[in-house]
């Protein structure tokens, strides 16, 4: 069971069952904790050498136990994100902790990736459960529908869920090459149905600089 | 209540007559009414052998006292601040967390020695406290810095709280303190969740746990 204590603090509340959390993670805790390293992603030795070639490692640990773990990241503020069976894409940078019940795997991204300097690579977390995200500031959700598509600045995108089609889109002009360019000149485009969540910050991406 | 939260990161207090304050020197950033700060060479409170005391335990962060009347706003470096109040009993906290405090507290500087002999001393090693720490007593308020939001978590007898070393804060109350290890043979060959060193709380009190695990 997640939830937050202040904004940049996760508790999770364990009888017995066991969370995946970003290595090193934990901050404080009551009870009885043990903490296991789960080598390459604890998805067996074929995610590992993926996500060795994917640029996509996370060092995830076990956290198994009874009583409240309290979890942070260099005060980064912290999303839960609720899955129904449906598909998480998110930066292995930015995802903190999940359900022990939920699969995490690599997927390619495509041309966006390059642009939004996450690398051609993501990390997907699918099932049933609950997932804590970390973001640069409060994060914005915003719902994408078949009417109403959404586009998003590559350095400020953090993860996206549900039926989303992206496209990659970039508004290089004369003007940009003419050293004009507005910052603005590449944006993912999102269409279908879903939830994007936006930080307020931006990374800085070879996208940013044009 | 000299303390007053203007926002997560600034505090401001009041100063009256007669009633003075401590904050770390240069921590001011603004002020109403006639205030004076005057740099503190001793370090804080009582004489030259706390002075001493308190530069051969690395205590000694350079504090000024704010006198006079008015209202000083006090943040530092953009942390969070939370405020403590103490009503008797003892807060213990690293010098250089420390914003601002009322002159009401007393302060000292404890031995981790004293608290679990060696294994005490091998504890501030590790938690990068030293061998030394800061100890307010007292009736007052103290304005604490800390890396991103601070939890603040009860300690109750038979529910000890273990902290993370990096993100420790300060704790209260009468609460013992000790160093537990889950090293394992992981841990030896690198592969190990990060974890292996913690600090046990227990006993009667609360601890401060900072969202980060970054130092100051």
């Amino acid at each position: 069971m997640f939830r937050l204590q202040g904004s940049k603090t996760l508790a999770v509340d364990l009888t017995g069952d066991a969370v995946k959390a970003k290595n090193g993670s934990m901050v404080a805790y009551d009870g009885r904790m043990a903490f296991k390293k789960m080598s390459g992603g604890g998805e067996g030795l074929r995610g590992m050498v993926t996500r060795r070639l994917t640029g996509e490692q996370m060092e995830v640990m076990e956290v198994k136990g009874q009583g409240t773990c309290y979890f942070a990241d260099r005060a980064s503020e912290i999303n839960l994100v609720s899955l129904h069976g449906d598909t998480l894409y998110v930066e292995a940078s930015n995802l903190l902790a999940t359900d022990a019940g939920l699969r995490t795997g690599t997927s390619f991204t495509g041309l966006r990736g390059g642009a939004s300097g996450n690398g051609l690579f993501t990390t997907t977390v699918e099932g049933t459960g609950q997932a804590a995200i970390m973001s640069d500031g409060t994060a914005v959700v915003l719902r994408v529908s078949p009417q109403y598509p959404l586009n998003v600045d590559p350095g400020a995108y953090i993860a996206h869920q549900g039926r989303l089609q992206q496209h990659f889109q970039s508004g290089v002009n004369f003007r940009t090459f003419m050293g004009e360019g507005s910052g603005e000149s590449f944006q993912i485009r999102f269409e279908g149905d879903g939830l994007v969540y936006v930080q307020p910050s931006e990374r800085n991406t070879v996208g940013g600089d044009v | 209540m000299p303390f007053r939260e203007i926002n997560s990161k600034m505090v401001e207090a009041s100063v009256e007559p007669g009633r003075k304050m401590y904050s770390q020197r240069g921590a001011m950033l603004a002020y109403r009414g006639d205030v004076s700060f005057t740099p503190d060479i001793r370090g804080g409170q009582g004489g030259l052998a706390s002075m001493i005391g308190r530069r051969v335990a690395n205590e000694a962060t350079p504090l000024m006292t704010v006198e006079g009347s008015g209202t000083v706003m006090f943040g530092h470096g953009g942390h969070h601040i939370q405020v403590i109040d103490l009503a008797g009993d003892t807060l213990y906290v690293e010098a250089d967390r420390l914003l601002a405090f009322d002159g009401t507290l007393r302060q000292g500087t404890m031995f981790m020695g004293s608290q679990g002999g060696v294994m005490g001393m091998v504890r501030g090693q590790v938690t990068g406290q030293g061998l030394f720490t800061t100890t307010l007593g007292g009736h007052g308020s103290v304005a604490v810095m800390a890396h991103g939001g601070v939890v603040e978590l009860p300690i109750a007898p038979g529910r000890p709280v273990h902290v993370d070393p990096q993100a420790y804060v300060a704790h209260h109350g009468d609460v013992t303190n000790k160093l537990s290890t889950a090293l394992g043979w992981r841990d030896m060959v690198g592969r190990g969740s990060g974890e292996a060193f913690q600090l046990e709380l227990s006993g009667n009190g609360a601890v401060y746990v900072q969202a980060s695990e970054e130092k100051l």
